[in-house]
């Protein structure tokens, strides 16, 4: 629980000893047998789970780590915790014989100081072993849990000064030991938990993960340890490799990037994230050195595991997405992430808002930077929003908390040549929402509106989506709780195109006591209290004067922009009308408008 | 030509139209008889009145007599799905709830590769400018929140007159509790857009959540006109060309209803096509003694996969996606890779790569010689000896080239550093372990060991690779028909009238209104015997499950299962107060069974009632049995191959030499008509009764 213990984590470990070799394809179809395991894990978790961050929005990821504590092949789930559980699982693997590691154990870890990304996100476990009782790999299933039994329900505080206060911390909590549930263990981790549906929860993981032990136990089986092993080493070396190919079509140089955000959560203004992303030959550093680092800083403080992944995770997306996501990227980019910053605060800091700020912000920074060489694929890979007005109370069954509903279409920027579109960057696709339907037949809540914006994204070359606003009423008094950031900084253009719009929003619309949240929210909503929460939407890729004024005609018989932006700031001009569709390109006007505005088309 | 003036119904005939052939079955007097027809894609009508006439004349008969004497003629399409390949279905329009106008764009956020930022969006069958929204609101119980605007529904339909939308889908909240809303607004756009198809979600999918309704309401407006349009000409040629019966449809859920039960909701002939090869796949499989079946279909460019157990191929509806658009109506369960014989072999990023890239029929593989230049699984095959390069393959004319094949394979192995022979000997490794990685998928979460199922093969690629991926696989037992090549048509022959339908409400199970749930099957039951009793069943043949989805509180996919049946349709006396622990008791064993845990502190919910109905046609009889034959089958010749131990001289049989009771043990290749089976080492193949083969490990 030190910087000396994160250096420790992230220090590159070397490949498995291993006395066989092995053909490119045999190590691929092996890489494919494990991504396919992971696919069970995570779909059983998703059918099996109640809580809707699980099974509506996805919120979880399952992946194997070597007995190295590399991120081996491959991984299904949500890009952000792919790249953080091998942190987690590390500092088990660093004390095997403390925690009496063997075959059949199934362990818990959430630690923020020990590997883990935030305390919400569990991350259950368990190794596998040969015949020879060899230590191969662990299979790893992360999931954020709806409560971590802290000061406030939901797992988030907003005056957390230390991580106690956030909810109970597990290093590496054996749950079952050689195949037993150890119902001590689980009674006392459920007991800690106001989730309702927790203990169905956690059993859910449990069983995906030794649903998928058993399929690596046949792997091993059919083809023994030293080829797994000598698999998994080739798969990571060819993902290094692939990666210092891609890094090696980059120009030398160096590019940085700052971004800010508008607010911790104590209101000290304008927390910085700096970025330098260093191209030399094949290798690539991503260096957070100038990031903020003030140490009363409140609520923006995201832990060294997540730090690495947030990088990660955008690094990824600026290259072929063919390349296999495992260890290799960390061996083939460096990560400088100044000791005592927000990326990697001191031991005990609070770390659940954190994942949301700074960590988007340092995706958006390496985005930015990366856009300077591989301009066709900068999009950020974040959700700009403070946090979702988490709206939580309690009935019978004990907590309850609709969050899914809020997150419509918010963060989609352009990248060139397509549009954004969807609700949310592609690395959250496989977050499948949930619905008002369900949300309504569960909670008592009334969703009233969530479409897009007009205007509501950057302009560009490529607009950005629209931002949705979400209005809905909560039919009890209900609890709601809010981090409003994005409103002074809102997403950042590429390469030219416009920033997104700002983020707003509002509670108790209609009443005397609407107000607009400009900081931070807690408070108890009466019944029939409206809140409206406007999404920021995507950024533009490129300048809005170069995009194809037949295109931005489109977009006003959409509604996705207005007549007046089509002008102002597409400088198109339409004839005839919306009501009737009868919409045209005034195309001499168009272009001299351009003219007047300084581009020749 | 036999003319008779008598008309006793002894024919069924299924019918199955692909992108190239149609596909007929004939069963009469307990005997199936195959054809193949070209297709015609102007008017596919056309293709099957073509075929109708081939039939009749191998029965020795005009088309006029043979479709009168036909009992029934079973159809499955795949006009739905063509419609929404090429994207040139009805221009649609949408109107929904105010503020919920955008829900078909945000997909539930869902992208199709997470990883890719480069993905383009789908395209929107109902642009932004063709989605409309009108206020009112039904709550989570069915009560009216704020009432229907009607003077906004006749200004949505002016603006949908202005766009000259020509089908429209109504999705509005919670109208499969209370459909009321909808119900009215049908009416309007009735009036002011008279003539215009008109689909509404509360009579296409009857359940929530709203996305999954409205995307499939949409679809089914989108394919809906011409789906009815052709079976409208379809029924008209049938009947100017003799045939007294009704036509069948085959649907997804793999059950076969009436054209008129089908234009209710088009979209359920969506996916019948690789619905029709697991029905029959489950029938064949039954006969013959093999209940728990994994059925693989390799066709040119796609690999589907399937399981059925206890002879039961059971459909399911929530999260379908098809041609990136989400249908919620039961479908059999089949799951899609793009590894076919035209999958497109290459090099990307260093690594040796097969698919989802297709070559397609035209130009196809190169051995087709009609300029296809990039190397495919087929070209692979040839390569390694298992495909002929003789004439006749594909049970015809048809001759396989090996010229340009060698040099492709040349150019990836170059890259890799490996010979032409080792590069496609590669391409067949990574094609094999694709398509079994994508079978551990299809039992991912079901709790399935696919060791503990029969393989069976068919389309035309399925039996050169089944018993390698078999082995991979555990599986010891692999059943290949004779007759897999037009298996989808033998389906509809196999398939009987099902109705699948089902009503959503939400109610803890250990407090059930069992009344309502009575009323509500009582419904479905009204729905089926009208149906059924128009396709000329009586009700007393109707055999109906009574089924209930539930699930623990928050979980979102519920599980399925019978709380009576099979029995009667209408005999609702089992629902009586015990029914709620009854359900418990039924849903925490299946729970356990699915996911190794029951949840001791919570009470289950149900989700909502489901009735499936069915009719039993008469099927053809499956032999089954293997008896040895005294006589070894006569080897036709030797060719060299690769099998997967290196490259041997195999021996090679004709089909036509092979007899029921004939065995013979690999490597070894058997031609067959339109498809190739490989014999490979450490298997043996056995012809049964039926002349059907059984591929058997050790």
């Amino acid at each position: 629980m030190s910087y000396e213990l994160n250096r420790k984590l992230a220090a590159r470990r070397d490949p498995l000893a291993t006395s066989a070799s092995i053909d490119a394809v045999t190590a691929d179809i092996i890489r494919g047998a494990f991504e396919t395991v992971c696919f069970e894990s995570a779909t059983f978790l998703g059918r099996a789970a109640s809580s809707p961050i699980i099974n509506s929005s996805n919120e979880r990821n399952a992946a194997i780590v070597d007995a190295n504590g590399r991120l081996a092949m491959g991984a299904i789930g949500t890009p952000h915790l792919t790249f953080v559980n091998q942190m987690v699982t590390r500092w088990g693997l660093m004390n095997l014989e403390r925690y009496d590691w063997g075959p059949g154990d199934v362990f818990l870890g959430n630690d923020p100081d020990h590997g883990a990304g935030h305390l919400p996100d569990y991350c259950v476990y368990s190794p596998i072993f040969d015949a020879q009782g060899e230590l191969i790999c662990i299979q790893t299933l992360q999931a954020h849990q709806g409560d971590t039994g802290g000061k406030d329900a939901g797992g988030f505080s907003l005056d957390a000064v230390e991580v106690f206060t956030e909810g109970v911390i597990y290093p590496c909590l054996k749950l079952v030991h050689r195949g037993t549930l150890r119902n001590d263990v689980f009674d006392m981790v459920t007991r800690n938990n106001r989730f309702a549906t927790f203990a169905g929860d956690i059993a859910a993981m449990i069983g995906a993960v030794q649903f998928a032990v058993k399929s690596l136990q046949d792997l091993l089986i059919k083809w023994g340890g030293e080829t797994i092993k000598a698999a998994i080493n080739h798969s990571i070396a060819h993902t290094e490799r692939r990666v210092r190919e891609e890094v090696a079509k980059w120009p030398d140089g160096s590019h940085e990037a700052t971004v800010l955000i508008d607010h911790d959560t104590a209101g000290t203004k304008d927390i910085k994230v700096h970025v330098t992303c260093t191209i030399n030959g094949d290798q690539l550093t991503v260096d957070l050195t100038g990031t903020d680092d003030r140490p009363n800083l409140v609520g923006v403080w995201n832990t060294f595991a997540n730090t690495r992944s947030y990088v990660m995770t955008q690094v990824v997306a600026a290259m072929d997405p063919s390349i296999v996501k495992n260890e290799g990227f960390f061996d083939a980019v460096d990560i400088i992430v100044p000791e005592g910053c927000i990326a990697q605060p001191p031991p005990n800091k609070p770390a659940a808002l954190g994942s949301f700020h700074p960590a988007c912000e340092i995706t958006e920074a390496v985005c930015i930077a990366l856009s300077n060489v591989a301009p066709e694929r900068s999009q950020p890979q974040l959700y700009k929003i403070g946090m979702p007005n988490a709206v939580i109370g309690f009935n019978e069954a004990g907590m309850w908390m609709d969050q899914g509903v809020d997150c419509r279409s918010m963060d989609v920027s352009a990248v060139q040549g397509i549009d954004g579109w969807g609700a949310c960057p592609s690395a959250l696709g496989s977050l499948i929402l949930s619905e008002a339907e369900d949300a309504e037949s569960r909670f008592p809540i009334l969703n009233i509106s969530r479409e897009m914006t007009i205007d509501g994204g950057g302009a560009g070359q490529w607009r950005g989506c629209p931002g949705s606003l979400n209005v809905k009423q909560v039919l009890a008094p209900t609890t709601a709780m809010a981090w409003m950031v994005s409103a002074d900084h809102p997403l950042r253009g590429m390469c030219g195109g416009d920033d997104a719009i700002p983020y707003s929003n509002y509670f108790e619309v209609g009443s005397p006591n609407e107000r607009k949240i400009e900081q931070t929210a807690q408070a108890l909503l009466p019944e029939k209290a409206v809140i409206a929460y406007q999404h920021g939407g995507g950024a533009g890729f490129g300048p809005a004067l170069a995009r194809d004024p037949q295109a931005v005609c489109e977009d006003v018989l959409d509604e996705y922009v207005s007549m007046a932006a089509a002008r102002d700031k597409f400088g198109v001009v339409l004839t005839g009308s919306l009501e009737d569709y009868s919409l045209a390109v005034d195309a001499a006007a168009t272009l001299a408008l351009r003219t007047k505005m300084g581009v020749l088309v | 030509m036999k003319q008779s003036s008598q008309t006793p119904l002894t024919h069924r005939v299924g019918i199955d139209i692909g992108g190239t052939f149609t596909d007929f079955a004939l069963l009469t007097d307990g005997q199936v008889t195959l054809h193949k027809n070209l297709s015609t894609p102007q008017d596919r009508s056309i293709g099957v009145m073509e075929g109708l006439g081939k039939l009749a004349e191998q029965q020795g008969q005009s088309l006029e007599i043979f479709l009168s004497q036909c009992e029934a003629i079973v159809h499955g399409t795949t006009v739905a799905d063509n419609t929404l390949i090429e994207m040139n279905g009805a221009v649609t329009g949408l109107i929904t709830t105010a503020g919920f106008r955008d829900e078909l764009e945000y997909r539930r956020g869902f992208k199709e590769d997470i990883w890719d930022v480069r993905l383009a969006p789908p395209k929107q069958i109902t642009p932004r400018r063709r989605r409309l929204t009108v206020p009112e609101r039904v709550l989570h119980d069915g009560s009216v929140h704020t009432p229907l605007d009607e003077a906004a529904v006749r200004e949505a339909c002016r603006k949908l007159k202005l766009q000259r939308v020509e089908s429209v889908a109504i999705s509005y909240l919670f109208a499969f509790l209370n459909p009321a809303h909808e119900q009215r607004t049908m009416e309007i756009v009735s009036e002011e857009m008279p003539g215009v198809h008109i689909s509404a979600g509360h009579q296409v999918l009857p359940r929530a959540p709203e996305y999954d309704r409205t995307s499939t309401t949409v679809v089914n407006a989108y394919v809906g006109p011409r789906v009815t349009a052709y079976l409208e000409r379809l029924v008209t040629r049938l009947s100017e060309g003799g045939y007294k019966g009704r036509l069948m449809v085959m649907q997804a859920s793999g059950g076969v209803m009436t054209k008129e039960y089908i234009d209710g909701a088009p979209i359920r002939v969506l996916a019948s096509g690789p619905a029709g090869g697991v029905v029959a796949s489950a029938e064949v499989g039954k006969a013959k003694g093999y209940p728990d079946l994994l059925c693989v279909d390799m066709g040119g460019t796609s690999y589907d996969m399937s399981v059925v157990i206890g002879g039961q191929a059971p459909a399911e509806a929530g999260w379908n996606m098809h041609h990136r658009y989400l249908i919620g109506v039961p479908m059999v369960k089949v799951e899609t890779l793009g590894a076919g014989g035209g999958s497109i072999c290459h090099v990307s990023g260093g690594a040796l790569q097969v698919g989802p890239q297709s070559a397609g029929s035209e130009p196809g593989p190169i051995c087709y010689g009609r300029g296809g230049t990039l190397p495919t699984v087929t070209d692979a095959l040839v390569m390694l000896g298992i495909l002929s390069t003789d004439k006749g393959f594909a049970g015809g004319g048809f001759q396989l080239s090996r010229k340009g094949v060698d040099e492709a394979f040349a150019a990836i192995g170059a890259e890799l550093g490996i010979s032409a022979e080792q590069a496609a000997f590669d391409c067949w490794r990574v094609v094999n372990a694709s398509m079994s990685q994508g079978v551990r998928r299809t039992t991912a979460g079901k709790g399935i060991d696919p060791r503990d199922l029969t393989m069976l093969a068919y389309g035309g690629n399925g039996p050169a690779f089944a018993a390698i991926q078999a082995e991979d696989l555990g599986i010891t037992r692999v059943l290949v028909p004779r007759t897999s090549p037009t298996f989808s048509a033998l389906g509809t022959l196999v398939a009987n009238p099902t109705i699948d339908e089902e009503r959503s409400l939400l109610a803890k199970a250990n407090a059930l209104d069992v009344p309502k749930l009575k009323a509500l099957w009582q419904s479905l039951c009204e729905r089926a015997e009208h149906h059924f009793k128009a396709a000329g069943f009586a009700t007393d043949q109707v055999r109906a499950h009574y089924q209930v989805n539930m699930r623990y509180p928050g979980q979102n996919f519920a599980l399925t299962f019978d709380v009576h049946g099979p029995g009667t349709l209408g005999d609702l006396a089992f629902a009586d107060a015990a029914l709620g622990d009854k359900a418990i008791a039924l849903f925490n064993a299946r729970h356990m069974a699915e996911y190794n845990h029951v949840r001791e502190h919570e009470v289950p919910e149900v989700t909502g009632v489901r009735l499936v109905t069915g009719v039993q046609t008469p099927s053809p009889a499956f032999s089954a049995g293997f008896t040895p034959r005294d006589d070894a089958p006569k080897v036709a010749a030797k060719r060299r191959a690769n099998l997967g131990q290196g490259f041997a001289e195999i021996p090679i049989y004709q089909a036509a030499d092979l007899k029921p009771g004939h065995a013979l043990t690999g490597p070894a290749i058997i031609a067959e008509s339109f498809t190739t089976i490989v014999v490979y080492p450490g298997w043996r193949a056995e012809v049964d009764q039926a002349g059907d083969y059984m591929l058997v490990r050790g």
